[in-house]
C-alpha cells in the first residue's frame, strides 16, 4: 500500500513539475504563430521533416555572438539546404528588449541576411512557455516523427565572445548529423546559455 | 585599480577593481585577492550557477612564476525571479569575489604586479557582457599588515560555511529527478530554508522546490531535465534566514556523497528490503572477516564438541548461539536508537575508538585464552546447575553457546564488510523500527551458517570425531586468542602509548593469578571456608589491580595525539587542510583509516603503499591525507557521515577544482585505484 502511494505521488509529482522543457524523447508540442510576413506557421505542417526551433532576441549579446560573424546563418543555410525546417522564434513581450514588430522582423532578417525557414513572432510567449524556452538562443531539434531529439545550448562554450565559436562543439549540428545518419543523438540535453527570454 | 566597465545609456553599469587583504606580499605566505564588481541599481551579475539564464563571472589571474591561485569563493547569491518562471542566481549592488593566492617561497622582486582578466555578464531587462583587465601592485616585504579588512570581512561573512554538527543530508532519485532531505535542529528556527543547486557544467536542472517541511526536516525536489544522466546527488547550498533574500541569510554547503543514501520518510519498501538483504549478506560475511577468524575456530570447536551429542541438544546449542548473536545486535540497535534519539552521533565500530572498550575486550579475550589453556574451568553457580539438571538439559552448554554468540559478534564489529557499510550508512538515517530490522537482518546473516549446521547435524559429521586431541586443539585455540589479544593491545598502544600497554599487561597479570587461584583452589571439592577465602583473595586481586593499574596508571596515560606516524608522504588530515588544498586547486586523496581496522591495513599494504600506486600519486601531484580515526576524532566522524559511511575504511578522491569527489569501494584493488588516478588531469596541479 505504501509503495503504491509512493508510486502514485511520484507520478503526480512528475506532472506537477513538468514546468521544465518537454523532455527529450517526448512528442514536440504543436503551436501556430504568424511569421514576419503575417503568414501562420504551425509545427504540425512540417511533420515528416526535421525541425530546428531557435529562440531569438536580436538585442541579446549571445544571439549577436552567433549572427555577428555569420555562424548561425551558415548553419541555417547548411541544414535548410538539406531539407531541414528552421524556425526562429521571438517570444519577447512588447515593451521589452528584443520584441519585434513584423516590419522590424523583416528588417532584421534582411540586415543580418538570415537563412531560416521562417522567423515567428510570439509576443504573448505562447510557444515559449509550452517549450519553457528560457534563453536566447535556446535550441530544440525535432525529428521527422515529431519527437524532440535535442534540447539545450547552441554550442559547448557558454560565453558571449564570438572568438570562442571556432573551438566549440555545435550541439545542434552534431544532433542533426547523428540523427540523419541513423545514429542516436549522443548529447541530447545540455544546459542552454544566453539572455533570458523576456516574457510578460 | 579601477577599470572602465561598459557604458549603457550614459551610465557605467559595472565598476570593477581588484584588491588584496594585505598591504605587502611575504614570500610563501598565502593571502587573499578579491575582484569587486559594483553594479548600477537593479543590475545583476551571476553566481557560479547562473540558473536559467546568464553566465558566471570569470576571473583569470596572471601571476608570477611559481605562484598559485585557488578557486573563487562565491558569496551566497540572491535568487531572482523573472517573468516566465525564469529563475536566476546572482548579485545586486556589489560583490567581492575572493580567491586565495599562494606566492612562491623565493620571490625576489621588490614589487609584484598581479593582473586579472575578468569577464562578466550584467543584466537588468537586457544583458550586456563586460570585461576588464585589473591590476594589483604590491610591495614584497618580510612582514605585512592586513588591508581592506572591512571589505573582506563583509564578504567573507556572506560565504557559505560547512554544515553545523548533526546536519544530515540524503538523496533519492526517481523518474522526475532528485529528492534532497536535510535535517538539522537549527533549521527549524528559520522562516525561509531553500536549496540553491550548483550542478556540474552543462547540466541543466529544474527549479528546486520545497516539497515538505516538518520541524527541522526539509525535503526539496530538484527536477532533472536529462533523465539519461544518472545523477544521484548535486552539490549546492542550503540557504536559511528570515526571508529568501534577507541580509541575515546564511548557508551551508551540501557536499555530495557518491553513494545514494536514501532518507527516512521517502524510502520505499523496496529500498528497505534491498538494504535488509545487504544486511543479511554483510552479516554472513562477518563470519569471514579477519578479526572474527580466531573466534570462528572457537565456534567450530564448539560444534566438534557437540557432534557426539544428541541432535536435539545440538540444535538447542545452535539456537542458543544464534540467540547470543541476536541479543548482541539487537542490544546494539537499542543503544543506537537511544543515542540517536538523544541527539548523539552513533558511529559503527565507535566502540573501538574508546580505549576502555578495547581494554575490556582485551581482558575478556585474555581470560578466555586462560580458560582454553586449562588454567581454570568455567562452572556455573550451583543453583543454576541444579536447575539445569532438573530441566534435564544442559543449561551449561546453552548458556555457554549463548555467550559465545555474543562474544563472536562483539569481536566482529570493527570489520565493516563492504555490504554492511552501505546498509549501516542507510540504517543511521532511519527510524528506530528500521534500525532494529536492519540489525536483525545482520544477526540473521551472521547466524545462518550455524542455524544450518545445528539443524542438519549430519553435515557436522564432516568434522573430526571428538577425542583426547580436543584438549590439544583447545589449547591451540588459546594461542589464537592470544593473537587476537596482541591485535587489541596494538590498538591500545596506538591510542594511549606504551605506558598504557605496560599497565594493561600488569592488570592482565594480576587477573591471570586470580584465574589460576580459581582453577587451583576453587574446585567443587573445596570446603566452604577455603572457597570463601579464595573468592575474597580473587576479588581483592582483581579490584585492587583494576583500581591501581587501570583506574590510576592507565587513566593517566594520555591519549596519543597523532596516533600514526604518517610515513610514505601521507600527511595528517584536518578539515582545514582539505579546504585549503581544494581551494588551491589541488587533487586530494583521503585514506580514512584506524589502527584497529584490519581491512584498512590490508588495503594500505596491498594497494595504497605499493610502488605503482605511490608513483601514480606523486606523478599527478595528488595530496595524500590520512584521516586516522583510531581515537574517534569527531571531525573525521562528521566527514564519514557526510559520505554516508558509518565507519572506516573510506577512500575518497577529490579530483581538483569543483569536480565532485569520487568514493572508492571499501575493498581496494590496484587496478581500480590506478584507473581512477589515470583520469586526473596531470596539469590540474600546476595550473
Amino acid at each position: 500500500m505504501k509503495t503504491l502511494l509512493l508510486a502514485l505521488s511520484s507520478l503526480v509529482a512528475t506532472t506537477l513539475f513538468a514546468a521544465d522543457s518537454p523532455p527529450v524523447g517526448a512528442a514536440a508540442p504543436d503551436f501556430s504563430l504568424p511569421d514576419a510576413s503575417g503568414k501562420a506557421q504551425s509545427l504540425s505542417q512540417y511533420k515528416g521533416k526535421y525541425v530546428v526551433l531557435e529562440w531569438f532576441n536580436p538585442e541579446c549579446p549571445f544571439v549577436k555572438k552567433h549572427y555577428g560573424g555569420g555562424n548561425m546563418q551558415k548553419l541555417q543555410r547548411e541544414y535548410t539546404d538539406k531539407g531541414v525546417v528552421w524556425l526562429t522564434i521571438d517570444s519577447n513581450a512588447p515593451g521589452y528588449e528584443g520584441n519585434l514588430s513584423p516590419e522590424q522582423a523583416q528588417k532584421v532578417m534582411k540586415d543580418w541576411n538570415t537563412k531560416q525557414t521562417a522567423l515567428l513572432l510570439d509576443p504573448e510567449g505562447k510557444a515559449g512557455r509550452i517549450y519553457n524556452a528560457r534563453n536566447t538562443p535556446h535550441m530544440f531539434v525535432i525529428n521527422p516523427e515529431g519527437k524532440i531529439i535535442y534540447e539545450g545550448a547552441i554550442d559547448s562554450k557558454a560565453s558571449p565572445n564570438p572568438a570562442d565559436i571556432p573551438s566549440s562543439t555545435n550541439y545542434v549540428k552534431v544532433a542533426l548529423d547523428e540523427s540523419m545518419s541513423g545514429k542516436p543523438v549522443s548529447n541530447a540535453n545540455t544546459r542552454p546559455y544566453g539572455c533570458s527570454v523576456k516574457y510578460k | 585599480m579601477t577599470a572602465q566597465g561598459q557604458i549603457y545609456q550614459g551610465k557605467q553599469l559595472v565598476q570593477a577593481d581588484a584588491l588584496a587583504n594585505v598591504d605587502a606580499v611575504v614570500p610563501g605566505e598565502p593571502f587573499l585577492v578579491g575582484v569587486r564588481l559594483k553594479m548600477q541599481p537593479h543590475w545583476h551579475t551571476y553566481w557560479k550557477y547562473p540558473g536559467d539564464a546568464g553566465i558566471p563571472t570569470d576571473i583569470k589571474w596572471e601571476l608570477p612564476e611559481g605562484w598559485r591561485v585557488g578557486g573563487i569563493q562565491w558569496p551566497i547569491p540572491l535568487k531572482l525571479q523573472e517573468p516566465g518562471d525564469i529563475q536566476i542566481y546572482g548579485y545586486h549592488d556589489a560583490v567581492l569575489l575572493i580567491q586565495q593566492v599562494a606566492p612562491a617561497k623565493n620571490s625576489t622582486n621588490s614589487t609584484v604586479k598581479l593582473s586579472a582578466k575578468v569577464n562578466w555578464l550584467v543584466c537588468e531587462k537586457i544583458c550586456i557582457p563586460g570585461d576588464a583587465v585589473l591590476t594589483l601592485s604590491l610591495p614584497s616585504a618580510a612582514t605585512n599588515s592586513p588591508a581592506n579588512t572591512d571589505l573582506f570581512t563583509r564578504f567573507q561573512k556572506q560565504l557559505p560555511g560547512s554544515p553545523a554538527a548533526n546536519f544530515s543530508a540524503s538523496w533519492k532519485s526517481d523518474a522526475a529527478g532528485l529528492v534532497l532531505n536535510v535535517t538539522q535542529l537549527e533549521l527549524a528556527k528559520f522562516p525561509s530554508v531553500d536549496f540553491f543547486p550548483s550542478p556540474p557544467e552543462n547540466v541543466a536542472v529544474g527549479h528546486p522546490r520545497l516539497e515538505s517541511h516538518e520541524g527541522a526536516n526539509y525535503t526539496f525536489r530538484i527536477p532533472l531535465d536529462n533523465a539519461k544522466q544518472n545523477f544521484k546527488s548535486l552539490p549546492g547550498l542550503i540557504v536559511f534566514g528570515s526571508a529568501t533574500d534577507a541580509p541575515d541569510r546564511n548557508a551551508w554547503e551540501v557536499s555530495i556523497g557518491s553513494e545514494m543514501v536514501a532518507s527516512n520518510e521517502n524510502s520505499t519498501a523496496r529500498d528497505v528490503l534491498r538494504f535488509l538483504v545487504f544486511g543479511f549478506i554483510g552479516g554472513f560475511i562477518l563470519n569471514l572477516m579477519p578479526c572474527v577468524l580466531p573466534v570462528i575456530s572457537l565456534k567450530i570447536f564448539g560444534f566438534v564438541q557437540q557432534a557426539g551429542q544428541s541432535r536435539a541438544r545440538i540444535f538447542r546449542s545452535g539456537l542458543a548461539f544464534i540467540a547470543g548473536i541476536f541479543a548482541w545486535f539487537l542490544g546494539l540497535a537499542l543503544v543506537l536508537v537511544i543515542i540517536k534519539s538523544a541527539g548523539g552521533q552513533p558511529v559503527w565500530a565507535a566502540q573501538f575508538t574508546n580505549p576502555y572498550f578495547v581494554l575490556f575486550m582485551s581482558t575478556i579475550v585474555f581470560v578466555f585464552a586462560l580458560n582454553l589453556f586449562g588454567v581454570f574451568e568455567i562452572n556455573l553457580p550451583q543453583w543454576l546447575s541444579r536447575r539445569a539438571v532438573a530441566a534435564e538439559g544442559s543449561v551449561h552448554g546453552d548458556a555457554g553457546s549463548f555467550f559465545q554468540g555474543v562474544f563472536a559478534t562483539v569481536l566482529a564489529t570493527p570489520c565493516t564488510a563492504p555490504f554492511l557499510g552501505t546498509a549501516l550508512g542507510f540504517a543511521f538515517t532511519q527510524s528506530a523500527t528500521v534500525i532494529l530490522l536492519m540489525f536483525g537482518s545482520i544477526a540473521l546473516g551472521m547466524s545462518a551458517p550455524y542455524f544450518l549446521l545445528s539443524a542438519q547435524p549430519a553435515w557436522l559429521k564432516f568434522l573430526p570425531k571428538p577425542g583426547p586431541w580436543m584438549v590439544r586443539v583447545k589449547q591451540l585455540m588459546g594461542f589464537l586468542l592470544i593473537a587476537t589479544l596482541l591485535f587489541l593491545l596494538s590498538v591500545l598502544g596506538a591510542q594511549r602509548g606504551v605506558a598504557s600497554l605496560i599497565w594493561t599487561c600488569a592488570f592482565l597479570l594480576v587477573l591471570s593469578v586470580a584465574c589460576w587461584m580459581k582453577g587451583a583452589f576453587l574446585t567443587p571439592l573445596a570446603s566452604a571456608k577455603t572457597r570463601g577465602l579464595v573468592l575474597l583473595l580473587m576479588l581483592l586481586l582483581t579490584i585492587g589491580g583494576g583500581y591501581y593499574f587501570i583506574g590510576d596508571k592507565f587513566q593517566s596515560a594520555a591519549a596519543v595525539a597523532n596516533p600514526t606516524a604518517s610515513g610514505g608522504g601521507w600527511e595528517k588530515f584536518t578539515p582545514e587542510r582539505l579546504a585549503s588544498e581544494l581551494q588551491q586547486g589541488h587533487s586530494v586523496f583521503i585514506d580514512f583509516t584506524a589502527e584497529w581496522c584490519i581491512t584498512c591495513k590490508f588495503n594500505e599494504s596491498t594497494v595504497l603503499e605499493t610502488a605503482a600506486v605511490q608513483a601514480a600519486f606523486s606523478e599527478r601531484q595528488i595530496v595524500k591525507l590520512k584521516a586516522d580515526w583510531t581515537n574517534g576524532d569527531p571531525a573525521i566522524t562528521k566527514l564519514l557521515k557526510q559520505f554516508g559511511r558509518p565507519g572506516v575504511p573510506l577512500y575518497v578522491l577529490y579530483p581538483g577544482g569543483t569536480a565532485q569527489p569520487f568514493v572508492f569501494p571499501e575493498l581496494l584493488t590496484k587496478n581500480t585505484v590506478l584507473e581512477k588516478l589515470e583520469t586526473i588531469n596531470r596539469t590540474v596541479a600546476s595550473q
